[in-house]
Order: C-alpha cells, then structure tokens, then sequence
C-alpha cells in the first residue's frame, strides 16, 4: 500500500463507527475506524456493551450457583465453558470424576466445538456476501443441537457438567447420533469445497488478508485457531492435557502466514480433527457411572488460588478462582480469549480497506459477550 | 498468463458452486412449516419447573423445606407450607416461581429431597407484563388434575 495515504491529513480524516449495531460485529462491538478516504488510519474497538457482570456475580454465588453462568460467557461453546469450569471445581476440591462422565464430556465438548465453528464458517461466508452457505451450515448444526438437546434438554446454554459428572446420561440413540453425525459432516466437506473453499471471490476477499504473524499474536496474547494460523502448535488439549485428552490421537493443525485464509483452513481442519476424537472416544466410552452417588452441592474449596486452563473454540481460556475457604468464591476471574484476539485488530486494521476490516473481523471469531462478560 | 487463468479457473468455481446449490434444489426441504408443523420435543427438554404428581397421594410431594429456594441463583422461587397441627409434616401451600428470571439450569431439581421437581414441556410462553410470568405451581397442579 501506497505510504502516503497514510500520511495523517487531519481535515481528510473522519471517524465511523463499525458498530455496535453493524451485522457483522456479532454483537455488540463497536469498532472506532478514523479514515483516510477508504482506508483505514486507526482502529479502535470499545468494548463493555454486553457487561452482566459475570465475574461479580461469580463472587456472590456459590461455587455450584455460578455454573450456569458459564455458559452464558461465550454462548457458542457453552459446553467447553461447563465443562472447564467444572474440571477447575473438581481441580479445587479434588472430587473425582467418573470415567464415563470423562468420555461424555469430551464427546459433547467436542460437538459442541464443532457447532461454534459451523456457525462461525457460515456467518463468516455471510459476511462476505455468500449467502447460502450459511443455511448449509446451520442445517449442519442443527444436528448438534438436536443431540446436545437430547442429552442435556438445552440447546444452548447447557448447564451440562456438574461437579463430579455430568447431568444426564448418555444413551445409544446419542452414540448413534454421533456416529450418524460425522459420516454425514463428512460427506459434506465436498459440497464446502466447492461451494466456498474453492471459490474466486471468496479467495480474493482472504487471501493475503489481515496477516496476523507469529510475533504480532504473542504480543498479543492471541490464542486458538487464529494462533495457530500463525504456524505456532499451541492447543491447550495437547500441550497441557485436560480431562483424557491425552488419551486420544489428534493433530493440531496450523497455517502458515496467519492471514484469513488460514485461519479459515485451520477451523476447517479442526472440525475434522474433533469428529477424530468423537470417534476415538465413542469408540472407548467406558461403562459405569455418568455421576458421582455423592451430589456435590455446596462446595467448599480449601483456601487457595486456583487455575485451570482449557481450550474453548476460541483459544486459551481458564478460570482464575480464589478461595478463602467459604461456599463463596473469594474471587472469580475469567480468561477469555477473543480478548487478545480483539486487541491485536488495532494493529492489524492499521492501513487496510473498509472492505477487508469486515473480512478481518469476521475471521478472528469473535464473541463478544464473552468479552464484557 | 496468469490473467487469464485466473479468469477461467475463477469462472469455473463459480459454476462448481452453482451446482452445489443447484442439487440442493433438488434435495428434501429440511425445515418445518412452524406452526402448522411442530417437532417432537426431547424427552430432555428443559421448560420451567413443576410439580411432579405422585400416584400414592394423588399430590405433589412438597414439604416447603426451601432447599429449591436457596439453591437458584436467581432467586426464581418462593415457597410457603404449613403444618396442619403440631405434630404433622409440613405442606406447601404456594409455590411460586417468576419464570422470566428463570435460567433453566436444574439446579433446584437436582437439590429437592423430595424429587418432587422436573421439567415441564411448556415451551410456547407469553404474556403481556412480566407479572405473567409469575405462576403458582401448586394451583398450576391442581388445575391440570380436575
Ligand atoms: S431451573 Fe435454575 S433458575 Fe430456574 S428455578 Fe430452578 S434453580 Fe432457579
Ligand atoms: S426442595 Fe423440594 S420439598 Fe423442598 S421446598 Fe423445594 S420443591 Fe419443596
């Protein structure tokens, strides 16, 4: 790009506000642009619109109250949320799980994981003006929601894990489901190929595009498939093992120069990587017990800092618990990763086109009430 | 070269995608004319809580102990019983939920030691105020047995 436009002429420079009411924010997130004709000078995203208060609420629930909280943070992977949070419960008391509430647990993280990223792929090709294969994807997604429904009776924010186990158990219909599910995820690849992966306009509008390099995402404190994107391997399940992680053989898979066309392979490329762990774990998923015969209701932790980290959809999360020995959680900070990855959009919408900040925006996968939280 | 190749391998994925879009025209409708058509609810499903009614007593199970009560988060649920004379159990008279303020997480049945708590399938709720959706499920029970 030509270096003079960016020289900063103050009466050429105008403000617009992407958002917080513009489609492809996904929510409620204000992007400040200062313009220079059609490019883009600074970017500066303000945040705060969907704050609940998530973390206060933590500290006036008990340990057990605030779990329905968590998956309300990032509601399309509610499940991951549940799910870590649980494990930094069980983590704090020492509760044990059950096996089977183990392999449960993955599986529907799992396919929970899947679901964030359909949805993601479909808005993502929306935003860039394709809209059909939105409703491919969600047609796909529904599936999950129709499995996830029947085993935890929600379709979204699923309140799913309980301390020691999980809610309810699974049936064969689910395991058949599953199963049903991945073939049919599969035999679709081709259609998304050819529909999208492959298409000229598509390509165009992300190649090249809001390169997000190695040393700019770990400035940041960017995480998940957007770091990944950047060529470095760092998934929470594989290099800090959660849960039976360890048990399962998958790949991580990266990209290369980190600009939206990668990260748009890697998610691809994750989706197929955890229909691999389903299967694994469907193929495992032990017998016994989906719960403890001890209901752990109202916990209370020994005193202590407490942190478990995990890998939501979205990248490196973790709950910071605090405990001072009460039913009570002293403090409860969340770690939330499309935090870093809307930080580092004020470098990387730096002198790039109106045009491309929507396609970079969507690229990175933002939640943002997860965010504000 | 390059120019032109482009151009033709780009005309071509264009026409790929139209095919795809084209079988799919072909292919079973996947959705449902809501609501003239409805789909099944799972056996899983979550709506707002009520009373269960047990055959032995032909009533609910309820003995107004407030464990439900203090286990939400939202503090969706009042509760009030009394005791026929001094030496009886305790029975709920009212029992009251704000269904707006519900988040639907379970707790509260999970912490009943009666179980006398699960799910409904209501899903089709409305009302005009938010005091609509203030509901006593006691006489919610009765009115759904006469
Ligand atoms: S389902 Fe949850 S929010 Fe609703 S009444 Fe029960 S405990 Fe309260
Ligand atoms: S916990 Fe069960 S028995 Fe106790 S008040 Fe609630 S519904 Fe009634």
């Amino acid at each position: 790009m030509d270096e003079q436009l960016l020289e900063p002429v103050r009466e050429n420079i105008y403000q617009l506000n992407l958002g917080p009411q513009h489609p492809s924010t996904h929510g409620v997130l204000r992007v400040l642009l200062k313009l220079d004709g059609e490019y883009i000078v600074e970017a500066e995203p303000v945040i705060g619109y969907g704050h609940r208060g998530h973390e206060k609420m933590g500290e006036n629930h008990t340990y057990l109250q605030f779990m329905p909280n968590t998956s309300r943070m990032d509601y399309l992977s509610g499940l991951i949320y549940n799910h870590g949070y649980c494990l930094a419960v069980e983590k704090m008391c020492g509760i044990e799980v059950p096996e089977r509430a183990r392999y449960i647990r993955v599986i529907c993280a799992e396919l929970n994981r899947i679901s964030s990223h359909l949805l993601w792929f479909g808005t993502y090709v929306m935003d860039l003006g394709g809209f059909t294969p939105f409703l491919y994807c969600f047609d796909d997604r529904e599936q999950i929601l129709d499995l996830l429904d029947g085993v935890s009776g929600s379709r979204l924010t699923y309140s799913y894990c309980r301390f020691g186990g999980v809610n309810r158990d699974v049936d064969d219909a689910f395991v058949a489901g599953a199963r049903r599910f991945i073939a049919r995820l599969r035999s679709r690849w081709v259609d998304y190929h050819n529909l999208v992966t492959k298409n000229v306009i598509f390509i165009h509008r992300v190649r090249d595009v809001g390169i997000i390099d190695r040393d700019l995402a770990l400035r940041f404190g960017v995480t998940g498939p957007n770091l990944r994107a950047a060529g470095v391997a760092y998934d929470l399940r594989k290099i800090e093992p959660y849960e039976v992680y360890d048990r399962f053989d998958f790949e991580v898979p990266i990209g290369g120069k980190g600009d939206a066309q990668d990260r748009y392979h890697v998610r691809l490329a994750e989706m197929e990587q955890s229909c691999r762990i389903i299967e694994q774990a469907i193929e495992a998923l032990p017998a016994g017990r989906f719960r403890n015969e001890y209901r752990y209701q109202h916990v209370t932790p020994p005193k202590g800092d407490y942190y478990l980290g995990f890998e939501s959809a979205r990248g490196a999360t973790g709950y910071y618990l605090v405990s001072d020995g009460s039913r009570y959680p002293y403090r409860c900070h969340i770690r939330v990763p499309s935090f870093g990855n809307l930080q580092v959009l004020t470098e990387v919408l730096k002198g790039t086109m109106v045009a491309d900040a929507i396609s970079i925006l969507g690229s990175v996968d933002l939640v943002i009430p997860e965010i504000d939280r | 070269m390059g120019y032109w190749k482009e151009i033709v391998e780009g005309g071509w994925s264009l026409v790929e995608g139209m095919r795809v879009t084209a079988k799919r025209l072909v292919r079973p409708v996947v959705t449902v004319q809501y609501p003239r058509q409805t789909i099944d609810m799972t056996l899983a499903y979550r709506g707002h809580i009520e009373l269960k009614k047990f055959a032995e007593s032909g009533s609910h199970r309820c003995v107004a102990c407030g464990t439900c009560e203090r286990t939400c988060p939202s503090h969706v649920i009042k509760v009030q019983g009394v005791k026929a004379h001094a030496r009886s159990d305790k029975v709920a008279t009212h029992y009251w939920i704000d269904f707006t303020r519900c988040s639907l997480c379970g707790l509260c049945v999970e912490a009943c030691p009666t179980e006398t708590l699960k799910f409904s399938r209501e899903y089709q709720l409305d009302g005009e105020t938010r005091w609509d959706g203030v509901i006593d499920l006691i006489q919610r029970l009765e009115e759904n047995r006469s």
